[in-house]
């Protein structure tokens, strides 16, 4: 591996016993984190300031009506109307379609990571010439556009009776998910030094009884990172469950977008409370990840 | 090798999977007691009234269920296609617009002949809305709307402006236009993000200037070799240097929300625009208080001087709803349902739209509707928008390239050469 | 061949007649036994769902990309075969071109801009202080925000009579046509572009920056070198790896680039604006024209220009780190040299720092 996975490595097992070890050596004098220099601050809000506003341009915008928006595009509500968030809070599509989201995105994420762990760690700790055309296969997927094969896919769906199903959305989500989990979890479980694998063997464990004590969770900051990518992209879908599914009590969120928009206008303000209220479970999911994001990213970089 | 054995097994299997539907077309619908019906009406009144009509069906015929299911516009032909890979799972009932989409749904074998299943009251009572679903002299759907185009204007603002009387000839609206603009109104709104706005004004002045031979020969065998094609496309330049059309009208879209080009009619922020007769309906949605626009007012398409066209020939669109061919009886009963003339009443309410039901448009009182309804009857004849006649291929290819003309980077010969280039693929 | 191959072959029961050194051999070989059947396990339902739900619809796609078809009924009763005609036409016509050459555009622009200022964010926030996680997982916010919703919130800023233009008028200058106008047109996607992927590209840098021991800015400290001397010296060099992935990911999105133009342009207007890409070509004289084999045929010319893009970089770029996973065996040697001197002057740099810190 590269200098930095090596890096990496080296300084995991000195991470794990940190507290105390940078302590001794004298790396931090205090564990708590100190105020940093004015001019970090200045431009990391700079920074949080340019991401952040033209979302909430659309969260306050689902405050307004939508005569305001045309005559005021650059205004403040006014008055503020919280009649739109009030409308969508209250209805019940938009919390069966909350629940479809979830259960969708929860299966599609636990099939993923199973799947992709289970075959990352094939093709990365066991040696066989197909490994390397495996990874290709998978890699490839990531290059296909699914608009294109949406109308075979779909009767692929229909033919194994998924059709109208949540399942029908999770099964292609997973397989279109794979890809990518798996590019970024091989080089992770490569990087795990062969002696943490020969230690174990000596230990007595077998190759997968490594995989199951040593190598997952080590690799579980990778293990997050996927999981976390994964849901959102679930969470933003909108092709597939388009065109699977049929009957209001099983669309998702994305779907439910459309009951803003009839046939020859869009409520604009709607779709915008509605749209902010959507996207709250997947920025929780990523605040309570993020830490974790982080460490399994860097797993992911070393190559 | 493991690999190449587990790979090459799921994909014989898959594939038969994937291909088992082929065998399927030639068997007939096994359930008729479910009828699966689209719609395109997916918010508001038009979505409450499909639901009512289905419950009022399931009342009157016991034990038949319908399944009404609406989805977007944008998204409705796509979907319908996939769909209807196989037939014998695709939907009953749905909604289509003629042209050469309904033409390919035809020849793929996929719509019911209705000619003789229809009600009688039906074929006298939607005369005229029944052409746009009759092909090669069969019936292929049950229509439910007529919605010819024109031009809606804010009454108040063309006063504003000092503008008495509608324009009638081109030359007038060329004047009103200049006027309003002296005035610091935006005289015309125009939703050029969707394109096919632009490309109406377009077709409207093609169907004042071509003689009908020529009109036909274009939308029938894409001959566009007329002069007329030119006449048309260097008049609607002429309007484009005036400078008439709202700021920015290349990202408005038509209908997408409060900054649409019918949200800045329904605001007075422009004084008129060129739409279908569902534009009360949208602008509606628009207004600051969300009811209808007081001051909305029609008038037709002016007439062009010299031009070859029929005197007072209207362009429209009709919507009607065809039955899938493997579909039972059911169906074909719930077509007849929704033309009866109370259900079509129903549909002018909910809508705010022209039924395709004569008797039914007693009911219509929106003045600006009523209107139209007034030009309609003595119109001569009602084109079928050019763009959903051409078929989406070259009414895209049109559309685009008309919005490349406004932009001045293409020019009227590339309008042309578009279309016929178009056809290739 | 493969182990597994050689497994499956020498799992049939043994002569009699073998001698004793056979042994020896057929635990090695149950061991192989034992190998291929669990490469098998951990495989098999993933190259099932994956061949199933990806692989075949791929393919059936590249067929019905072989003929004038509108969608309706099977390709082969209602189209004609045209063979690599749909290929053809696309290839040649100027606004398919047109769109593969903005794809690239926004390929080169988006690593030319996101690339320094994701390093440069990244050191920013790699500073230790008060509220630092807060602040990444806020720069993060527009990744997790769907292309649709930013789409939509974008256009309602920016067009002609948007919310950008209404404050610059406020603050008495003129505003510009961002969106429509082919002059700023791609600038504006760039920008946009930009906003949404940089969140990703700035927790991917971090990362590679978490993973830089500190020892060695402590010993470049000891010698007396700044801030941005060290930045220079030691984290670009071994940020390189990190930076090589992410550029790579970077590519395949530039490459399948569509929410974003499709909603903000339109699939008219991004032609005329300059931003029109591959995807929303496809997606314009594919689907919503009603030429399903055509648009099946401009996916796979899609598919071909990514796979060139992705196999070049890996050939000349990824595989220094990657396990060349598209590229032949070849190289293996030549990379495995340069790994075992990268690791070897790493230790050495670890060593020294550490010799130094102490």
């Amino acid at each position: 591996m590269s200098a930095a996975t090596l890096s990496v490595s080296g300084r995991r097992s000195r991470k794990n016993n940190s507290p105390r070890n940078l302590k001794k050596e004298g790396y931090r004098v205090s564990q708590k984190t100190p105020w940093g220099n004015p001019i970090v601050y200045f431009f990391s809000l700079l920074l949080v300031a340019i991401c952040v506003s033209p979302v909430l341009y659309i969260i306050f915008g689902g405050f307004r009506t939508n005569s305001q928006i045309t005559n005021d595009p650059a205004g403040w509500p006014n008055p503020w109307n919280a009649q739109n968030y009030i409308s969508v809070v209250t209805s019940s599509t938009f919390w069966i379609e909350m629940v479809n989201s979830i259960i969708v995105a929860i299966c599609t994420v636990v099939g993923v990571v199973v799947l992709a762990v289970m075959v990352s760690f094939a093709i990365s700790r066991y040696h066989f010439k197909m490994s390397k055309a495996m990874y290709s296969l998978f890699s490839a997927g990531l290059m296909f556009p699914m608009t294109v094969a949406i109308t075979p896919l779909y009767l692929m769906v229909r033919n194994l009776g998924l059709a109208n199903s949540l399942g029908g959305i999770i099964l292609p989500q997973i397989a279109f998910g794979l890809p990518q989990a798996i590019i970024i979890l091989v080089p992770f479980l490569q990087s795990i030094p062969l002696e943490l694998e020969e230690a174990c063997m000596l230990d007595g464990c077998s190759r997968l009884g490594f995989f199951w004590r040593m190598a997952l969770p080590l690799a579980m900051p990778g293990v997050a990172t996927v999981g976390i990518l994964t849901f959102v992209s679930s969470w933003n879908s909108y092709m597939l469950p388009l065109f699977v599914l049929n009957t209001e009590n099983n669309y998702t969120l994305p779907l439910g977008v459309q009951m803003f928009s009839s046939q020859h206008s869009a409520d604009t303000a709607q779709v915008l409370a509605f749209t902010s209220l959507a996207m709250l479970p997947a920025l929780i999911c990523f605040t309570i990840f993020q830490k974790k994001i982080v460490g399994g990213l860097t797993g992911a970089v070393k190559g | 090798m493991k690999f190449k054995t587990i790979a090459a097994a799921t994909l014989a299997a898959a594939t038969m999977f994937s291909m088992a539907a082929c065998g399927n077309n030639g068997a007939s619908k096994a359930d008729d007691s479910t009828i699966t019906f689209w719609h395109n009406s997916t918010a508001g009144e038009g979505k409450q009234y499909w639901d009512d009509v289905a419950a009022a069906f399931e009342k009157a015929n016991p034990g038949v269920k319908v399944e009404v299911q609406s989805i977007q516009n944008e998204d409705f032909d796509g979907k319908l296609q996939t769909a209807m890979q196989d037939p014998s799972t695709g939907p009953d009932v749905f909604m289509q617009r003629g042209g050469e989409k309904t033409e390919d749904l035809i020849e793929a074998g996929q719509l019911m002949d209705l000619s003789d299943k229809i009600d009688d009251t039906i074929k006298t009572d939607m005369k005229t809305a029944l052409t746009a679903a009759t092909f090669d002299d069969k019936v292929y759907g049950v229509p439910v709307s007529v919605e010819p185009g024109g031009l809606w204007y804010s009454v108040d603002l063309f006063k504003q402006a000092g503008i008495t009387d509608t324009p009638t000839t081109w030359d007038d609206l060329l004047k009103d236009a200049t006027q309003l603009k002296d005035a610091g109104i935006d005289a015309i709104a125009l939703g050029a993000k969707d394109a096919w706005p632009a490309a109406h004004w377009f077709y409207w002045l093609a169907l004042r200037e071509c003689s009908p031979k020529a009109f036909q020969s274009a939308v029938g065998d894409k001959d566009f070799s007329d002069q007329c094609w030119v006449d048309a496309g260097n008049k609607l330049e002429d309007l484009n240097k005036l400078g008439v059309f709202n700021d920015g009208f290349l990202t408005t879209s038509a209908q997408q929300g409060a900054s649409s080009s019918a949200g800045l009619l329904a605001n007075h922020k422009a004084a008129m625009e060129l739409m279908g007769a569902w534009e009360p309906g949208v602008v509606k949605d628009l207004t600051p208080d969300k009811t209808a626009m007081k001051d909305l007012s029609y008038f037709a398409f002016p007439s062009v001087e010299g031009g070859k066209g029929e005197e007072g020939a209207l362009m429209g669109g009709v919507t009607f709803f065809s039955v899938n061919a493997l579909a039972g009886d059911n169906a074909v009963k719930f077509v007849n349902f929704i033309a009866s003339k109370e259900n079509q009443e129903n549909y002018a309410k909910a809508f705010s739209t022209i039924p395709a039901s004569e008797p039914a448009r007693n009911v219509v009182t929106d003045p600006a509707l009523k209107t139209v309804i007034s030009y309609l009857d003595k119109a001569p004849t009602m084109q079928q928008w050019m763009d959903t006649d051409l078929g989406s291929n070259v009414g895209n290819a049109l559309n685009t390239a008309i919005v490349n003309m406004l932009t001045g980077k293409g020019t009227v010969d590339d309008i042309i050469s578009t279309m016929k280039s178009a056809a290739a693929k | 061949m493969s182990a597994s191959m050689d497994a499956a072959i020498t799992a049939r029961p043994l002569d009699e007649d073998k001698n004793a050194q056979d042994k020896k051999k057929a635990s090695a070989r149950s061991a192989k036994v034992r190998n291929g059947f669990e490469i098998t396990v951990l495989s098999a339902p993933a190259i099932i769902v994956f061949v199933f739900f990806v692989i075949v619809p791929i393919i059936l796609g590249a067929y019905y990309g072989l003929y004038k078809w509108k969608g309706f009924g099977s390709p082969s009763t209602t189209g004609t075969f045209v063979g690599l005609q749909n290929y053809i036409t696309a290839l040649k016509d100027p606004t398919f071109q047109s769109a593969i050459g903005h794809t690239f555009l926004v390929l080169i622009g988006s690593l030319i801009l996101q690339g320094p200022l994701s390093i440069l964010f990244a050191l920013l926030l790699n500073q230790k202080f008060k509220g630092r996680a807060l602040i990444r997982t806020l720069i993060f916010v527009p990744y997790v925000v769907s292309e649709v919703i930013v789409g939509t919130g974008w256009s309602l800023l920016l067009q002609k009579a948007g919310a950008i233009n209404a404050l610059l008028e406020k603050m008495h200058l003129a505003g510009i046509d961002w969106i429509a106008n082919p002059k700023y047109a791609i600038w504006t996607l760039l920008v946009i572009i930009t906003w949404k992927y940089i969140g990703f590209a700035v927790i991917l840098m971090l990362a590679g920056m978490q993973s830089i021991p500190e020892e060695l800015y402590e010993a470049a400290k000891v010698d007396g070198a700044g801030f941005w001397q060290m930045q220079k010296d030691i984290t670009l060099p071994l940020l390189a790896p990190t930076i090589r992935i992410w550029a790579f990911l970077s590519m395949i999105g530039s490459l399948q680039l569509f929410d974003l133009v499709y909603i903000i342009w339109g699939q008219y207007v991004a032609d005329t604006a300059g931003v029109s890409t591959m995807a929303t070509y496809m997606v314009r004289e594919g689907r919503i024209a009603g030429n399903y084999g055509y648009g099946s045929a401009v996916a796979l010319i899609m598919f071909i220009i990514s796979l060139i893009v992705a196999l070049t970089y890996q050939h000349f770029v990824l595989n220094r780190d990657l396990d060349g996973a598209l590229t032949d065996a070849k190289s293996e040697k030549k990379r495995k040299k340069k790994l075992m001197k990268e690791q070897q002057m790493a230790k050495e740099a670890i060593a020294i720092a550490d010799s130094e810190v102490k």
